[in-house]
């Protein structure tokens, strides 16, 4: 044996071929790497070793009995074989064992032809049963969107693990009981994530989609890769689509699968694939209409749910047509980022999601990221379960739902984030060389009074320095609150200022699909001017994907193209159904600036702002043997000429009374969601009893209130797992107005009850 | 039998043989006498003896052998693959197919489509079932790979029909549930071997 040295490579010998791998590395990772196959059941790369199945097992000369692989580190000259006579003799008993009173229902079972059981039964050869055990009555649960069949079940626990470690819901337990034991669910009263992670890394049936249960086999259905269009994650999935039915040879999309052994996704990637903008034909007519209503356009209000090579059109359109783009999704975002990138100096913010799962401290700030942004959350999870990452949460709600991962909760007043980032800049930058006049600032700070005003108590961030220490790797995040901040710009500056002189790398998570696309390709402008046509937002004349507008616009899974995710990364979809009608890249054709195909553009992303001149076709889309991700590519690095400039912090705004806070919770994103059959989202005003008592409301009532001039009529319900005067008021059933609002999140209410539900 | 004659094409070692004809006649004299003894000596008749006994028996010992199709028809091979049945169970009466799609998998015609669903009783349930006969090849893969014995041929042969595609449904390939009793098994491809009993091997059980 060898010395052990960190960061180095190392040689072993697996099955006399010599293979390289790092320090660190597992046996199994190292023969994955390597292109070796070592059987596994219970493996899955993204949480830890759960060494449940023993089927990895591998010989390992100068060491008696057999080694787990998928736990064991390899270590440098180390001589492994995978296969052997007794390792075979093994393995196949593993597998009867498994197959003891397994159903033998995979003429019917969903998962046939998918089936790690089913594949492992084949290569072991297992073809009878010569034991019994004594078999028990296990009826289906119904867990709502996902069914669970524990005489399926082989207790692998990669949904339990998946649920811990990734999803951090913590949702799925072990019964633990010999043979009796069973998968349970714990918070089936109180509504788990919803997120179907467990059903798909399921290796057998046991954990199937309620609505999809029976209506497809796995080797029917045709896989096509895309990115996810919910939020900015942009998370890789694959559009299942078969004929919709005998009469009807038009695809249709059965479910949503992903590469669930690195990759995860939400209840929106998941269950909402059903948002198409079906049955188009095209329509000459409107198509006519389309062009002249964009010739008179003095403005194009468009929404965040939108390609990078359609941001490209609408940016030539613009140019050729002189009109104002308006996109109320990206446009705070856009600000925000440059003022970041005056102190940054940098284009790309440097935090990814990897960085957040590898963290050993995450701060959140400003963004409910429960609702915003799953995948970050999943990520924050994982740093929590990992690393024993500290998470530190500041906003003006408490979030029961991650209650678990939060270590820290610092509650501040609705309004005062500009001085928030002042504290947490003073608090993390204490002690560091900054420039003169961050300095100048941060000295002047009246942090009495901010921490009085922003309700940030001294000795909380004094909790949140001193956890922070003899911590290795630090991510802030910044969301969706602070960008249509009326001082979003100095927030901006401030949180610049903190990844640039202490250790935290930042995540600006951006607020839509692609408003990291729109804001990188697009030049906007703040508020919409005399006559507007509205893509997938409202204005006189409308494209819309929703099938409500005056000309038909195919919906994102209709589409290729590419987009620019909160990773900062490029990556390509494409489209899962046909599409029949009229494409932008067909109207800004007859206005002299398109190309013969939409993807003709990507090649053309302006490369000033990070993009690469790849042909669509050329974008790599899949992930290697150990989970490296080579999906696009990421945005290349800029530098910024940076202006440091901070302004000093005047009075905070006062939020008094009853505030709601605009948030489409259950990560229900918005108008291409709520359109989905297999999502189960109420849109009712929640707020807790302490606000209900405030506002003189009982559950049930129904008011009437307006904001951003719009006019809401909800019913309000309480939710005793909400606190404080703050309401939680959805958006995403309110059709294309809902990609109308850049207003600050926070708002006071006014309302007038209209009677009960 | 080796190949071996056959590979051999050196024809002037063979042994061929001759036939013995009488010579063709070369004169107009012996092409008439030809005739004349051909005419005379009735071997005709010799030709037409098996038909005129036949035509005997038909007209007066009512032994016909033609069938008059459509009125009659001929019973078919147990194992010929003619137009398809779904079985039902004996006991209980509902239909044996359990909706795995492998026959709409295996099908080279790409002739049978099926839909299922999750039915009320947790099983899987045939919501629809076609096969077009317009495509059907009747290969008889559909049958030999049902894991249930549900799809299997029939003897229906005629498969004209006044359209190029011509469905069945599921009810109509589905033995009608007042016939069960004279349901009969497949023994074509697809259905138990004579001598199954022998090679399944009982799973313990524990109660």
């Amino acid at each position: 044996m060898s010395i052990r040295e960190p960061n180095k490579t190392i040689t072993v010998t697996i099955d006399g071929q010599e293979c390289r791998g790092e320090w660190g590395q597992t046996i199994l990772q190292v023969a994955r790497a390597n292109d070796i196959y070592i059987p596994t059941m219970c493996y899955l790369s993204k949480v830890e070793p759960i060494a449940s199945c023993r089927m990895c097992v591998v010989e390992v000369e100068g060491v008696e009995g057999m080694i787990l692989s998928c736990q064991e580190k390899a270590v440098d000259g180390a001589v492994i074989t995978t296969n052997s006579d007794d390792l075979y003799r093994e393995r196949q008993n593993i597998t009867r064992l498994y197959d003891v009173n397994h159903p033998l229902e995979c003429g019917v079972c969903d998962k046939s032809g998918e089936c790690d059981l089913q594949s492992k039964t084949v290569e072991f050869g297992v073809d009878q049963q010569t034991f019994a055990a004594r078999d028990q009555h296990r009826p289906v649960q119904d867990w709502g969107f996902i069914s669970y069949d524990p005489s399926l079940c082989i207790l692998c626990e990669k949904c339990v693990r998946v649920c811990n470690e990734v999803v951090g819901d913590e949702a799925l337990q072990i019964s633990v009981g010999g043979y009796k034991s069973t998968i349970i669910n714990t918070k089936l009263d109180q509504q788990c994530a919803e997120c179907g992670e467990c059903m798909a890394v399921c290796p057998v049936g046991a954990l199937v989609s309620t609505d999809f249960k029976y209506t497809a086999n796995a080797w029917e259905m045709e896989k096509i890769p895309a990115s996810c269009a919910h939020c900015s994650s942009g998370c890789q999935l694959y559009y299942e689509v078969k004929h919709t039915s005998i009469d009807n040879p038009d695809p249709r999309i059965y479910r949503v699968t992903n590469e669930h052994e690195f990759s995860s996704l939400c209840g929106a990637g998941r269950f909402a694939f059903d948002y198409a903008n079906e049955g188009v034909q095209q329509d000459a007519r409107a198509f006519d209409q389309a062009v002249t209503a964009l010739r008179q356009a003095d403005t194009i209000r468009f929404s965040g749910v939108i390609t990078n090579e359609e941001a490209l059109l609408l940016e030539r359109l613009r140019e050729a047509l002189a009109v104002r783009l308006v996109c109320d999704d990206a446009y705070g975002y856009q600000r925000f980022l440059a003022a970041y990138r005056s102190i940054s100096g940098s284009t790309l913010y440097e935090a990814s999601l990897k960085t957040v799962a590898d963290s050993q401290a995450v701060v959140v700030f400003g963004t409910r990221i429960y609702d915003d942004n799953p995948m970050v959350k999943y990520h924050m999870a994982m740093a929590s379960k990992h690393h024993k990452a500290r998470i530190v949460y500041l906003h003006p709600m408490e979030d029961a739902r991650i209650q678990n991962l939060v270590t820290q909760y610092i509650k501040y007043e609705a309004g005062s984030e500009e001085g928030v980032a002042a504290l947490l800049a003073a608090t993390l930058l204490a002690g560091k060389t900054v420039s003169d006049p961050l300095a100048g600032v941060l000295d002047n700070l009246d942090i009495g009074n901010l921490s009085a005003e922003s309700n940030v108590g001294e000795e909380e961030l004094d909790t949140l320095k001193r956890s922070l220490w003899k911590k290795e790797g630090f991510t802030l995040i910044v969301g969706a609150d602070l960008y249509n901040h009326p001082e979003a710009e100095n927030i901006a500056r401030f949180i610049a200022a903190i990844e640039r002189y202490s250790d935290f790398k930042v995540l600006i998570v951006p607020p839509a699909t692609n408003a990291r696309g729109v804001a990188e390709i697009c030049t906007l402008s703040e508020a919409v001017e005399g006559y507007t046509v509205g893509y997938n937002a409202p204005g006189d004349f409308v494209l819309s994907a929703l099938g409500d507008g005056d000309l038909d616009m195919p919906a994102l899974n209709q589409q290729e193209g590419t987009l620019t995710t909160v990773d900062q990364r490029v990556v390509p979809t494409h489209p899962a159904l046909p599409y029949e009608g009229y494409t932008l890249n067909q109207l800004a054709n007859a206005l002299g600036v398109g190309s013969r195909y939409t993807i003709d553009q990507t090649p053309h992303l302006p490369r000033d702002k990070g993009y690469k001149a790849i042909a669509f076709d050329d974008l790599p889309d899949y992930f290697d043997a150990l989970g490296g991700e080579h999906r696009g590519y990421l945005l290349s690095p800029g530098e910024v000429e940076t202006r440091d400039v901070f302004s000093e912090i005047e009075e905070l705004p006062a939020y008094d009374g009853l505030v709601v806070y605009r948030c489409n919770e259950g990560s229900a994103f918005g108008p291409f969601d709520a359109r989905s059959v297999h999502r189960k989202h109420e849109a009712v005003l929640k707020g807790s009893e302490q606000f209900a008592v405030a506002a003189r409301l009982k559950g049930g009532e129904r008011i009437r209130f307006e904001l951003d001039g719009e006019s809401y009529e909800r019913v309000f319900r309480i939710d005793t797992t909400l606190k404080g005067t703050v309401a939680i008021h959805p958006v995403w059933d309110r059709g294309l107005s809902a990609f109308a609002l850049s207003s600050y999140r926070f708002s006071q209410l006014k309302f007038e009850t209209t009677g009960n539900e | 039998m080796s190949l071996e004659q056959f590979k051999n094409r050196n024809v002037g070692v063979q042994h061929y043989r001759m036939l013995d004809l009488s010579h063709t006649p070369q004169t107009g004299w012996g092409q008439f006498k030809q005739v004349v003894r051909r005419t005379l000596s009735l071997e005709l008749f010799v030709g037409l003896k098996v038909t005129l006994r036949e035509m005997t028996k038909a007209l007066f010992f009512g032994k016909m052998h033609t069938t008059k199709y459509p009125f009659e028809k001929l019973p078919v091979g147990p194992r010929y693959r003619a137009i398809h049945e779904m079985k039902r169970l004996l006991e209980s009466g509902h239909y044996r197919c359990i909706g795995c799609g492998l026959c709409e998998k295996i099908c080279p015609a790409d002739a049978i489509r099926i839909e299922t669903a999750y039915g009320e009783d947790q099983r899987k349930q045939v919501q629809e079932y076609t096969i077009n006969f317009g495509r059907c090849i009747f290969c008889g893969y559909c049958a030999e790979v049902c894991p249930e014995l549900a799809i299997v041929h029939g003897g229906r042969y005629e498969t004209a029909s006044e359209q190029r595609a011509s469905f069945s449904l599921f009810d109509d390939m589905l033995t009608p549930i007042d016939r069960l009793k004279e349901q009969k098994e497949f023994p074509g491809y697809g259905s138990v071997s004579p001598d199954a009993d022998k090679r399944i091997h009982k799973t313990p059980l524990a109660y």
